[in-house]
């Protein structure tokens, strides 16, 4: 006798939560690894110097073209081959972080592009150092031009983490499958684990789109720096950075 | 004709002109400058001496070379052969295997030199005060406190006082220059570059930029203005040099370029633009 699809969701939601949490924490470990390693990948590609160049290619071209799930195996099962033992939480990172790396590298790549020679040219022109006109003058703006599309990606990753279910990590998707193989509710249990899912990505999703027309409609340059707005905009003072 | 600057001639042609100015050695020295890209031939050995509180405007046809050149002083484009020189010092001399000159130089350079661009280019995700105190701080190692009083000073100069928290998108087009102008004033410069600063103004803003650049011009500042508005190079100038096709073709002081101009070339420059 099959119960109703949420019958046992009350239940399991506290333990879900706790999954959904690990969920949380791995997609915030992989951005944090994704997200340098893409800003570094990218100014590989673009390096004067060949063989940085040809070894970020490289990189950007494996990690997208070999699915994220190859990759996680290759680290979970592939590592202890070569006697490297790490935990299964740090190998979806690794996984994760390299493929988002990978991914996220042309979207800055492209984001670089748009702030444009001339941004550069002041910087030089004022004399500033190339590492100063990089992180005062073309990150800030880069980032702000690329957030909306690195917020997808973010979701996109999110989601991936269920994928971490296969290597044991105790993420949302792998309580969910323990939840269905005592009960033998898989439906009510992945539809519960589902609906957990949807309550972050579909927020997210509805942001980034609220984000891309604020973005269209204002253009560059016109309002204050993007993560002061994401938390509630007010024009900085005078004093302010 | 004010006395700021003497003559401004081809240093390589001129020995008369630099005698006349024995003991005012020039700050900026251009000696045979060329820049290529590839083939094309941008600027082709110009010379060009740029004394303490002279102001020299660069005219001539579009495609002339006049912004390239004025970039080459400052090695935003690295000439292809020729010196310049600050303070009778050829600089940047040493190239990597990149052909870029020494970072430690450049900022040297570009400390003594200010630049306005045509498209202002200031940074348009910094208020208007941090676009004036991010240099400050990062080049000449003041304090946020020295850099923004410096900052204000200037707006309060430029009459933007009440612009300082404001992003640079918000204000107007002559506002942004004059911004502009005060971020590369900051930097306290002997030289400033001045690359059509006018160009992507209408006129009423353009007469804002242009008169605060008089005024700078009336205070002594040492400026190399590339422009089309030939009544500022006829009557703020202390020389105007006319360039076409790369080349230098003619220079001297403004009633002698503007009133007997001796190239035809010059001559049909001239009376294209005065007629409009």
């Amino acid at each position: 006798m099959v119960g109703a699809i949420y019958s046992n969701w009350l239940e399991w939601l506290p333990d879900q939560l706790d999954g959904l949490f690990v969920s949380v924490q791995l997609t915030a470990a992989i951005l944090a690894t994704g997200l340098p390693l893409g800003v570094l990948l990218a100014l590989g590609v673009a390096s004067p110097a060949k063989p940085i160049r040809w070894a970020a290619l490289v990189v950007v071209e494996l990690g997208r073209g070999t699915p994220a799930f190859v990759i996680l195996l290759l680290v979970y099962y592939g590592l202890p081959q070569v006697d490297v033992l790490i935990p299964a939480f740090a190998c979806g990172v690794i996984a994760f972080g390299l493929a988002m790396g990978a991914y996220t590298s042309e979207v800055f790549r492209a984001a670089f592009g748009a702030v444009g020679k001339v941004q550069r040219e002041a910087a030089d022109a004022v004399g500033l150092t190339g590492f100063d006109a990089f992180r005062y003058v073309t990150l800030p703006q880069a980032l702000r031009i690329a957030t909306p599309a690195l917020m997808g990606w973010a979701i996109l990753f999110f989601q991936a983490t269920s994928l971490c279910f296969t290597i044991a990590v105790p993420e949302l998707m792998t309580t969910a499958y323990n939840q269905g193989s005592v009960t033998l509710d898989f439906i009510g249990a992945f539809a519960l684990a589902g609906t957990l899912y949807a309550s972050i990505s579909i927020p997210a999703s509805y942001l980034v789109s609220r984000l891309e027309r604020r973005l269209d409609q204002q253009g560059q340059g016109a309002r204050p720096r993007s993560r002061r707005w994401l938390r509630g905009a007010r024009t900085p003072a005078p004093s302010e950075g | 004709m004010s006395e700021r600057g003497l003559a401004n001639r081809s240093a390589a042609e001129a020995p008369a002109a630099a005698a006349s100015a024995a003991g005012d050695a020039p700050v900026v020295r251009l000696q045979d400058v060329s820049k290529s890209f590839g083939d094309h031939h941008v600027v082709r050995e110009v010379s060009l001496d740029l004394r303490a509180h002279e102001v020299v405007s660069i005219i001539g046809p579009s495609g002339a070379g006049k912004s390239t050149l004025l970039r080459c002083i400052n090695f935003l484009e690295p000439p292809t052969s020729g010196t310049v020189s600050l303070d009778g010092r050829v600089i940047c001399q040493e190239r990597d295997r990149h052909g870029r000159p020494s970072r430690k130089e450049l900022t040297e350079l570009r400390r003594a030199i200010g630049m306005v661009f045509q498209g202002f280019n200031l940074f348009p995700h910094l208020t208007v005060m941090r676009n004036l105190t991010l240099p400050q701080e990062r080049v000449l190692g003041r304090s946020r406190a020295e850099a923004e009083q410096r900052g204000m000073e200037l707006l309060e100069r430029m009459g933007l006082a009440d612009k300082a928290g404001q992003m640079p998108g918000r204000c107007s087009g002559g506002q942004q220059q004059r911004v502009a102008i005060a971020r590369a004033l900051v930097m306290d410069p002997r030289v400033m570059l001045f690359d059509e600063p006018t160009s992507s103004l209408d006129p009423e803003l353009g007469a804002e930029v242009l008169a605060v650049m008089r005024s700078l011009a009336e205070g002594g500042m040492t400026m190399v203005v590339v422009t089309h508005e030939m009544h500022f190079a006829r009557d703020v100038s202390d020389t105007v040099v006319v360039m076409a096709d790369g080349a230098e073709i003619e220079s001297g002081r403004p009633e002698e370029i503007f009133g007997a101009p001796k190239t035809e070339r010059t001559q049909r420059f001239l009376s294209a633009v005065m007629d409009r």
